[in-house]
């Protein structure tokens, strides 16, 4: 008789078993970072410029798109490598595109090609991935040919109250998920080179931040990628992005134990960038335990009510 | 039933002289600015003739509008997944000319020459093509690129004595389904509620384009300079203030009309995706605008929130009377199914009478019949009514009826008369509906033309609460 009664708790225990155990297996997943390397002295913002680290190559897909536009199908890569000092990161962008496009003075039908680095806003919690959400916002720099580079924002618009807003600078309605940040926070430089069917784009920005709604680097950091092909009519949601990507800041050790050094050397230390693992930090395993163990008061007391009946 | 009302405009196209006053008076207010030098808000066209942007009707290159694809309505541009605007080609570079060099030329032998010189670099260029390129003595060979001439009979009307031209003015249609909206990702457009007209929002807009692409009569411009895409706002904020939008106010012939028309907002949809274009056109007509003296709809409209001036004004409506009265006024290519809300009287051609032996006409009377009028009606129904020319060989024919009618009142002639009432008779008008007719198409006043009620601003009553939006700051 004591048996139906302990089946139902028992189930739902071992659910939560199970669960936290996909939640450890999940926390523990881990994936490779970029190491970015630290230079004493001023940042590259030649793509040729051999300060430059071996670039790591990140995988994007087309988005996929509801009605009415229509889903591209390619899959495409671009090369990242990032250097930083005490005050700025640099980071070197690079991916094929055999046709240049470049937003121009009348070109109605023109579609510039384009490139976008997303950052999570907060270190709580990896944001979602496509542009954030209300509680988990992202900051954007969005570098178009032939128009320039903007620091945007995006998902924070619709969770703040009118006077937040006003306090952080931005238009007191939202008008869009993304938005520019205010002109004190338009710190992003762009260099971009088009030569023998590749972009080659330098974004610099301050290794801080400037702006509550822009990401500090400061410390190791995400990333994600996007790139538009202006010629196949990418604009907007048309565009192919990656997963969060780790960035390692490499620690400035080498700098402090050769002070003298000129900055030349920094070319042999380029050889040293290594491809370490880290965890990815998504939702934390005591979460998942404590969800586990809801599930499990939940599904003994839906037992104990039954038996009353 | 949800009753809607629209501010609606109708063109009287026997009356355009094809001056183009509206066209500037349109630009000076509202696009006589960088990135905006190629557009033209409203455009007046000599046709036949390809139209600006060239060819704007022909969807098989422009993709506009929309299609019944399995009986449901698609945008034209997701079926041939092709979302590419129109570039300056199909328009035209802007230009203006050097006049500077007037002043400062040195003497010469020779005058001083002001070149054109590009509106949007700056730079010297050689104009090989115009807003209106047809109607200039070097871009008649465009005359044929017209989509509505019947490629049999193209020849025909090239012939001196059976060529015909017309103007037709045009500005947004403010759709009662449009596709510019369903095309826009961003929702940045959006058709306002309380009177139906069409807005591209600036703030919310990224420049995409899809609007640009999916408008069948490319009524969406981009903007190169500021990166977004505008449209004809029909005057807005003029409208607001009950007065007409400015291409209507400065209309020299008066063939404008605008007042209100009301409309079932649940009968759109099932209208749009009507098989048969031409019974599209007559239910469009019949079943989507409303009867604003039907009690019915009278109730519906209070229900709806539509201020008592707002229906008394849709009774007063020249527009209602054109359209849905006499029936004497159609859209501009009805079968893109956007239901667009600007309506044309189809003109008569120029009245031939005594030159018979000279051209060829076959005249059997001071006015002509509808058969033997110079625009071959064929191609104004290709126009307005998706090629049905029954509705407007009735329409042209209430518009000589009247004219019959006014002649014999001034005229003593035998049996004019009897004439006068018999195509009164034929055309299905009463003698009343002539004085009426003739009042409104000949001797109109300004009060008579423009019934436009102020906005109620029923949206705004809690202004601190829209800040930033509903035109407030």
């Amino acid at each position: 008789m004591r048996r139906p009664e302990l089946l139902l708790p028992g189930v739902a225990l071992a659910v939560a078993v199970v669960l936290a155990a996909l939640g450890v297996m999940v926390v523990t997943a881990q994936e490779s970072a970029v190491l970015v390397k630290f230079i004493n002295g001023s940042l590259p913002v030649d793509p040729a410029s051999p300060l430059w680290p071996k670039p790591a190559d990140v995988p994007l897909t087309s988005q996929t798109l509801v009605y009415p536009l229509a889903p591209a199908v390619e899959n495409r890569a671009v090369s990242v490598s990032a250097v930083y000092n005490g005050t700025h990161i640099a980071f070197l962008l690079t991916w094929k595109d055999a046709t240049q496009d470049v937003a121009k003075p009348g070109g109605l039908d023109v579609f510039p090609d384009a490139v976008a680095v997303q950052f999570p806003v907060s270190r709580a919690q990896l944001p979602y991935i496509c542009m954030g959400t209300v509680d988990n916002p992202v900051n954007i720099i969005y570098w178009r040919a032939g128009v320039g580079v903007e620091n945007l924002v995006a998902g924070a618009g619709y969770g703040l109250s009118p006077q937040q807003r006003e306090a952080l600078g931005l238009q007191t309605t939202p008008t869009s998920p993304v938005e520019l940040l205010p002109d004190s926070a338009q710190v992003v430089q762009a260099y971009a080179v088009y030569k023998d069917g590749a972009w080659y784009v330098v974004l610099v920005r301050p290794l801080g931040s400037v702006h509550p709604l822009m990401s500090s680097l400061a410390d190791d950091f995400s990333a994600a990628f996007a790139t538009w092909d202006g010629s196949k009519g990418e604009r907007g949601g048309l565009k192919a992005t990656s997963g969060w990507v780790q960035f390692h800041l490499e620690r400035p050790i080498f700098a402090a134990t050769q002070p003298t050094q000129p900055a030349p050397t920094a070319t042999q230390t380029s050889a040293t960038t290594v491809t370490q693992t880290y965890v990815v930090e998504t939702t934390p395993a005591w979460a998942w335990v404590v969800i586990g163990v809801l599930v499990a008061l939940l599904a003994v007391v839906a037992g104990l009510a039954l038996r009353r009946k | 039933m949800k009753v809607r009302a629209q501010i609606s405009m109708a063109m009287n196209l026997d009356k355009c002289l094809g001056c183009n006053t509206c066209t500037v008076t349109c630009k000076n207010v509202w696009t006589n600015r960088q990135g905006a030098e190629y557009m033209w808000w409203n455009n007046v066209e000599t046709r036949p003739g390809p139209g600006y942007p060239r060819q704007w009707e022909n969807q098989d290159k422009h993709n506009g509008g929309w299609v019944l694809d399995g009986g449901k309505l698609k945008l034209r541009i997701e079926i041939k997944k092709d979302y590419k605007p129109p570039g300056l080609d199909d328009y035209y570079e802007p230009w203006t000319y050097e006049y500077e060099v007037l002043f400062s030329e040195k003497q010469t032998d020779q005058q001083p020459v002001a070149r054109p010189i590009s509106l949007i670099d700056g730079r010297p260029m050689d104009v090989s093509n115009g807003p209106n390129w047809n109607d200039d003595l070097a871009g008649t060979d465009l005359l044929l690129e017209d989509p509505n001439l019947d490629p049999l009979q193209k020849s025909i009307y090239t012939q001196f004595k059976d060529v015909f031209m017309m103007y037709l003015p045009r500005i947004c249609n403010h759709c009662l389904n449009p596709s510019c909206l369903a095309a826009c990702p961003r929702k940045a457009i959006y058709k306002r509620e309380e009177d139906g007209i069409v807005l591209v929002d600036q703030s919310r807009c990224r420049g995409y384009r899809y609007c640009v692409a999916a408008c069948p009569y490319k009524k969406v411009y981009y903007n190169w300079k500021t990166g977004k895409s505008e449209k004809c706002i029909l005057c807005y904020p003029r409208i607001e203030a009950g007065q007409p939008p400015v291409c209507a106010l400065t209309c020299v012939g008066k063939i404008r009309y605008v007042g209100v028309l009301l409309y079932d907002a649940d009968k759109v949809l099932d209208v749009a995706a009507e098989p048969d274009p031409t019974r599209l056109m007559r239910r469009f007509i019949d079943e989507v605008l409303l009867d604003p003296f039907d009690p019915d709809v009278i109730s519906a409209a209070r229900s709806a929130g539509i201020p008592d001036d707002w229906i008394t004004a849709a009774q007063r409506s020249p527009v209602y009377k054109m359209v849905k009265k006499w029936q004497v006024a159609f859209p501009l290519h009805p079968e893109f199914r956007t239901l667009p809300m600007i309506f044309y009287v189809p003109p008569l051609s120029p009245v031939v009478t005594t030159f018979e032996q000279a051209y060829g006409a076959k005249i059997t009377d001071v006015f002509p019949r509808v058969s033997e009028l110079r625009i071959p009606v064929k191609y104004l129904a290709s126009m307005f009514t998706a090629g049905d020319t029954a509705l407007v060989e009735q329409a042209l024919k209430k518009l000589i009826a009247v004219r019959i009618y006014e002649r014999s009142k001034n005229v003593t002639e035998p049996g004019l008369a009897d004439k006068a009432k018999q195509a009164l008779a034929e055309a299905g008008l009463t003698e009343q509906d002539a004085e009426e007719m003739y009042r409104l198409f000949a001797i109109a006043r300004y009060e008579d033309r423009f019934v436009i009620p102020t906005n109620p601003k029923r949206y705004a009553n809690q202004p601190q609460l829209q800040r930033g939006v509903a035109g407030l700051p």
